[in-house]
């Protein structure tokens, strides 16, 4: 089955929570349905700023059917508390503030007040009923209005913290660093070419299919069980214990299956309302989001504006590199343009290079995480830049790449070295392919086609919390917990190591994902964390399991356990006939050598997570008479260490661009001039459908990770990154006309080209 | 969803009196694909809802005589398989396939198609107090109007939502309409009207009327007819503009024309002038060109969307360039 | 007048009656009213597929649709397709593919398929593509549906 010398590793099982998800049994949080339920909605503020002055419940709390309302009043009053959830660092006062607004509503869409009823459609009709006063203020919902002296502010006692000293100055941008190394200015004196561009990104939404759900049970012990699909049920916990003030020895969190998260599901929203409104009721109470919530009242990802300059000579090398990165944070600080500086440029050695991050507040909802948070607006600027300079210089785009492309040792931007990457592997694959190498016929019809390429990087994060605790049953086969949150197959992989480490197969491992009462902590799954770490902890437990078993073998056999041998899957003792067997055979065999075989482990590795370089390779075709772009061939390349299980492998990757070809394509909110998005569906906000997309092909690089036992580095982010610079850099090929700016949809396309025509 | 009180239907006849005379009280109910959204977003209040699926016999494609009749219940996906309608009125099956998604076009229905309502995403929502919700203005035109009309919009800048009745416009059908007073038929011609005649309606039907037929004249000989749609996804999308065009031919010269341009208007909007301009032209390039200049003769763009008036022209030569 | 309607139909084979309002939607009357969880919530306003249904033979998105209008019909939903002892061929297939990633869609999906192979047990790539457009999947790219849909039909097609 593999290459690689691995049993199970490589090979293609059925993943375990297969069957439940074809055959509808899997409950997600949505499902959960308890005796006595009441339904929960939100009501949301119409203002895109505004001061609330009043909120009259009365005529609501007198429909019949309507249990109790909650507002920011129920919610205790804390203070400034940082908190890292995984993805995104956040301040658990503006938590609190996001989930039922105080004072102040900061975006249209803010949660202001909560219903139960005892049916969705009571609580709706309640809504209808509160009367809130609202005192309309100024609002700003873009990031360079927001940046300016006279923007209205969102926080007046918001200070800035500039290079990392607070400053005194009350402003809509909350932090300014730098990034810094060498002398940029003496690099562009050195290039012979030197290009300069602005960008500006639309705010875009991760788009999961299943909306945001709680169910929340307050008993009468005090305790508080949520019910979530969510990326960390530890995560959420943490914030309940912190929004709720109340101990965590009293709140256990179940997650249900995840509909996907892709970043949005680790923040609560519904959780800690859902919670309030069950304390408040004496019974459990579901709450889940329409469409519209979703969008304007969740956690989209940052619009951006960048401005990039790079400077190379003539035989390609890249001398100097800088970038101005703004990005919204929406309500609240904590944009992901920190993650965005540390991965913009990285795919280069730049012996002078600054970037300049800013995170500005804005009257949209407070950003979230999405999918390698801020690598894809930083790539869409870099990677045009990057064209641009290869064209400028009659150097083949990947060949440019390879030239300047780093290897281990090379230092980021942002500081940390690189370990051993896959950066020049993955580009020359992209190099040889058979789409590189296969040449892109004209069209027939008076269409425009063109082929495009460019790269990105993620950092993958190096792991956090994870556990695991086993239990062997008499017939060998294992019982495995675990905290993580499987959103793509995760169940599959981590037991697949497991399985690897004992010899085993995958159907021997029996995954369960268990509440927080269940587990030892495990942080979220994000930033591409959860095969790395929690299969680091897999292994961990294989081998603690094996030392365990040559202990009870050694009480069986009558030998020192330090004389039995672990070899390919059999336990021996020396070449002793009768003394040998496979974990499986002989897992039943121990009985009376020291009750159940168990094991529990808990990890938290300090090596690198690896990163993860992309190369993509597209081909599209332009209507040049309707601005319309058809992607007719596209092939992801990706350094993804050790694939555990291919076909997930490639699934991310292909996955990955399709969210990547909508935020080039389609996917946007669009702002109203009353600071209202106007296209809060799935209708108008437009998401690729199957006719809108090709087969994916895939090119896995296995460039192991020397940090991981099995050689695992995360693949789930940094596919999204390269897609929308690869398509501008195609459309340029294609029309003659750069792309600045996204979506290029046909509207901004169509216009964009009348202008160059 | 505001409470409402459900009715089924058991004829054509009882239809107008259980619709009652003001307009808002009562909608029929037939694919729901469009009603079912409105009444979830509180943009429809009725009290009642009159369920058509309930009277037998409304759903048919039948070629007569005089032409073809397509009863007002035929869903969009019978009409997109229709043998019949594949070969005589393509131009008919090219739009309905362009329609939303499979499932929708399962259960949405011709006469659903034409009469639903407007998708300006002021219209659909609730913050949003606009002309055609009974308030003063078109936050269109000093907001975001990217998808807006580009000819015949003012006061309401609505486009008109329907793939097929553009269609059929250039197959100059007609529709059968049952009121209180019994059947009268009308022109699609004459059928819609700009918001300047009535901002609360994109149609002349009245509160106790409802389409009970669709009527195409028979097909002409050497007559060929083609939809195109642009969108920005492949499916489920509205059009962004779309036309369609018939043309009857003798050799390279066009003899009659048709030509209808959805998605840019209030009402599918017919170009007389254009179908002139073309009877007994030899389609070349140059005619098509200026065919679809003059189509977007009377096209006053609005701040985001003078895109539209070259997207327009650009399908509109083509469309013609493509029968020829 | 009561506010609430009585309704009879079959539900994948079963014969079952139910009370509810008129303003309830099919889905939410499966969901909340039924139990049948299956089928999912994905946007509720009929763009995303994930509450695809079958109706007296045809594919449609439940939450479009009243419960009262089933009265007297035959309905089938994710859960009258196949058992995890015998799965469905386009469950297997789906599985086999690795088709799914987090599965939200999925239950839509595959009886989508099953509308489209009912009807068309050959299709090309673009005809597969044309009859799910009107399902959302956010994780896959679609590139191992698509696939798996493709399999499903010659798997139907040599049993």
């Amino acid at each position: 089955m593999s290459t690689n010398g691995y049993k199970v590793i490589g090979s293609r099982p059925i993943r375990h929570d297969g069957v439940d998800k074809v055959t509808g049994r899997a409950k997600y949080g949505a499902d959960v349905q308890l005796t006595g339920m009441l339904y929960g909605k939100v009501l949301r503020s119409p203002h895109p700023h505004a001061k609330l002055k009043g909120i009259d419940t009365s005529k609501a709390e007198a429909l019949p059917g309507v249990k109790a309302i909650a507002t920011a009043a129920d919610l205790p009053q804390i203070a400034d508390k940082i908190a890292d959830l995984g993805e995104a660092v956040v301040n658990l006062r503006d938590s609190s503030n996001n989930v039922l607004a105080y004072g102040k509503v900061l975006y249209r869409g803010h949660a202001v007040a909560a219903v139960a009823a005892t049916s969705r459609h009571i609580a709706a009709e309640a809504l209808e009923l509160i009367q809130v006063e609202y005192e309309p203020l100024p609002h700003v919902t873009s990031v360079l209005e927001a940046m300016k002296d006279d923007a209205p502010i969102l926080h007046e006692d918001l200070k800035m913290t500039e290079m990392g000293e607070e400053t005194d100055k009350v402003s809509n941008i909350a932090n300014h660093f730098q990034h810094k190394q060498g002398d940029p200015e003496a690099g562009f004196t050195e290039a012979d070419m030197v290009i300069e561009r602005e960008f500006e990104t639309a705010t875009v939404h991760q788009g999961y299919i299943e909306p945001h759900n709680a169910t929340a049970e307050w008993n009468e012990e005090g305790h508080l069980t949520l019910y979530t699909s969510t990326q960390g049920a530890f995560s959420v916990r943490d914030q309940l214990v912190e929004i709720l003030q109340i101990p965590v020895s009293k709140v256990t969190v179940v997650p249900m299956e995840i509909g996907g998260g892709f970043g949005g599901k680790i923040s609560v929203y519904l959780a800690p309302v859902a919670a309030v409104l069950s304390r408040k009721t004496g019974h459990p109470v579901q709450m889940t989001m329409d469409r519209d919530e979703v969008f304007i009242g969740s956690g989209p990802t940052a619009a951006s504006y960048l401005k990039i300059k790079m400077g190379a000579t003539n035989d390609g090398r890249i001398t100097a590199a800088t970038a101005y990165m703004a990005y919204e944070a929406g309500a609240y600080p904590g944009s992901p343009v920190g993650a965005g500086a540390g991965c913009i440029l990285t795919p280069y050695r730049i012996p002078n290079v600054q970037i300049d991050g800013y995170d500005v507040c804005v009257n949209k909802p407070k950003s979230n995480a999405y999918r390698a948070p801020g690598a894809t607006n930083a790539a869409f600027g870099s990677e045009t830049v990057v064209d641009e300079l290869a064209e400028a210089l009659g150097i083949d785009p990947l060949e440019f790449r390879i030239k300047n492309g780093v290897t281990e040792g090379d230092r980021r931007p942002d500081g940390p070295e690189h370990p051993r990457i896959g950066c020049i592997e993955t580009t020359e694959a992209a190099k040889s392919s058979a789409h590189y190498g296969a040449s892109l016929e004209p069209s027939s019809d008076g269409k425009l086609r063109g082929r495009g390429v460019a790269s990105g990087y993620w950092f993958n994060f190096n792991g956090g919390r994870s556990a695991i605790s086993v239990s062997v049953n008499d017939d060998g086969s294992i019982n495995m917990l675990e905290g993580s949150t499987d959103i793509g197959g995760s169940r599959a992989s981590i037991s697949m190591m497991l399985a690897e480490t004992l010899g085993l197969s995958a159907k021997d491992i029996n995954p369960r994902v268990v509440d927080t009462d269940a587990i030892g902590y495990t942080d979220a799954t994000g930033g591409s964390r959860t095969t790395f770490a929690t299969g680091y902890a897999a292994h961990a437990t294989g081998k603690a399991l094996i030392c365990e078993m040559k202990k009870r073998l050694a009480q069986a056999w009558e030998v020192s356990a330090d004389a039995i041998d672990f070899k390919d899957g059999l336990f021996s003792y020396k070449n002793d006939e009768e003394k040998r067997g496979t974990f499986k055979e002989l897992s039943g065999k121990i009985g009376g050598t020291g009750g159940p075989l168990v094991a529990q482990i808990s990890t938290q590795p300090d090596g690198s997570g690896g990163g993860a370089f992309a190369t993509h390779i597209v081909d599209v075709e332009v209507d040049p008479e309707t601005g319309k772009v058809d992607i007719l061939r596209y092939t992801a390349v990706q350094d993804v260490g050790t694939a555990i299980h291919p076909s997930y492998v490639e699934g991310q990757l292909q996955g990955g661009v399709a969210q990547g070809v909508g935020w080039a394509l389609n996917e946007e909110y669009i702002y109203n001039t009353d600071g209202g998005m106007t296209n809060s569906s799935f209708l108008d906000y437009r998401m690729p459908t199957s006719l809108d997309l090709p087969m994916i092909e895939t090119i896995l690089v296995e460039v192991p990770n020397v940090s991981h036992p099995y050689g695992v580095r995360g693949v789930g982010e940094v596919p999204i990154v390269p897609p929308p610079a690869a398509i501008a850099n195609a459309i340029y090929r294609a029309t003659g006309t750069r792309m600045y700016e996204l979506p290029m949809s046909p509207p901004r396309l169509a216009s964009q080209m009348a202008k160059n025509a | 969803m505001k409470k409402f009180a459900y009715i089924d239907a058991t004829s054509v006849d009882t239809v107008p009196s259980l619709l009652g005379r003001r307009f808002g009280q009562a909608q029929v109910l037939a694919g729901g694909t469009d009603l079912v959204g409105e009444l979830k977003e509180y943009i429809a209040t009725p009290d009642r809802v009159v369920n058509l699926k309930s009277i037998p016999g409304l759903d048919y494609i039948r070629q007569e005589d005089d032409g073809l009749k397509i009863g007002p219940l035929t869903t969009l996906a019978d009409i997109e398989t229709s043998t019949l309608i594949n070969d005589q009125y393509s131009v008919l099956q090219q739009a309905v396939s362009a329609i939303a998604s499979p499932q929708i076009r399962n259960v949405g229905t011709i006469a659903g198609n034409i009469c639903q309502r407007p998708r300006c995403w002021y219209y659909r929502s609730e913050d949003f107090d606009c002309l055609k919700n009974g308030g003063d203005t078109c936050y269109s035109v000093r907001g975001v109007n990217r998808y807006h009309a580009i000819i015949g919009g003012g006061p309401c800048y609505i486009v008109h939502p329907s793939d097929s009745a553009v269609a059929l416009m250039s197959l100059n059908a007609s529709v059968k309409i049952q009121g209180p007073r019994g059947p009268r038929e009308e022109m699609l011609d004459d059928f819609f009207v700009l918001p300047e005649l009535n901002i609360m309606r994109e149609n002349g039907l009245r509160a106790n009327e409802f389409v009970t037929e669709i009527i195409v004249p028979a097909s002409k000989p050497n007559t060929k007819g083609i939809y195109v749609k642009v969108r920005e996804r492949d499916a489920i999308d509205f059009a962004m503009a779309s036309v369609a065009v018939t043309m009857t031919m003798s050799g390279n010269t066009c003899s009659e024309a048709t030509v209808v341009l959805g998605g840019v208007a209030p009402v599918p909007w017919r170009v007389p002038d254009v179908e002139q301009f073309l009877q007994g032209k030899q389609i070349t390039e140059d005619v098509a060109s200026a065919a679809a200049e003059m189509a977007l003769r009377e096209a006053d763009p609005m701040s985001d969307n003078s895109y539209k008036i070259e997207m327009t022209q650009n399908i509109v030569s083509q469309a013609i360039l493509d029968l020829a | 007048m009561s506010s609430k309607v009585h309704v009879q139909a079959r539900i994948n084979g079963d014969d079952v009656e139910f009370l509810c309002e008129p303003r309830q939607s099919l889905l939410e009357v499966l969901r909340d009213v039924l139990g049948y969880t299956g089928t999912k919530e994905g946007c509720n306003n009929g763009n995303c597929g994930a509450c695809s249904v079958i109706l007296e033979g045809r594919l449609v998105n439940s939450c479009l649709v009243f419960g009262f209008e089933i009265q007297g019909k035959e309905l089938q939903t994710i859960e009258g397709m196949g058992s995890p002892e015998e799965l469905h061929p386009v469950q297997q297939q789906f599985l086999e593919n690795a088709a799914l990633q987090c599965g939200i869609c999925t239950p839509g999906f595959i009886v989508s398929t099953k509308a489209l192979l009912d009807k068309n047990p050959d299709p090309t790539e673009a005809e597969v593509r044309y009859w799910l457009a009107g399902n959302l999947c956010r994780c896959t790219g679609y590139d191992k549906i698509v696939r798996a849909v493709l399999d499903a039909a010659k798997a139907i097609k040599n049993s």
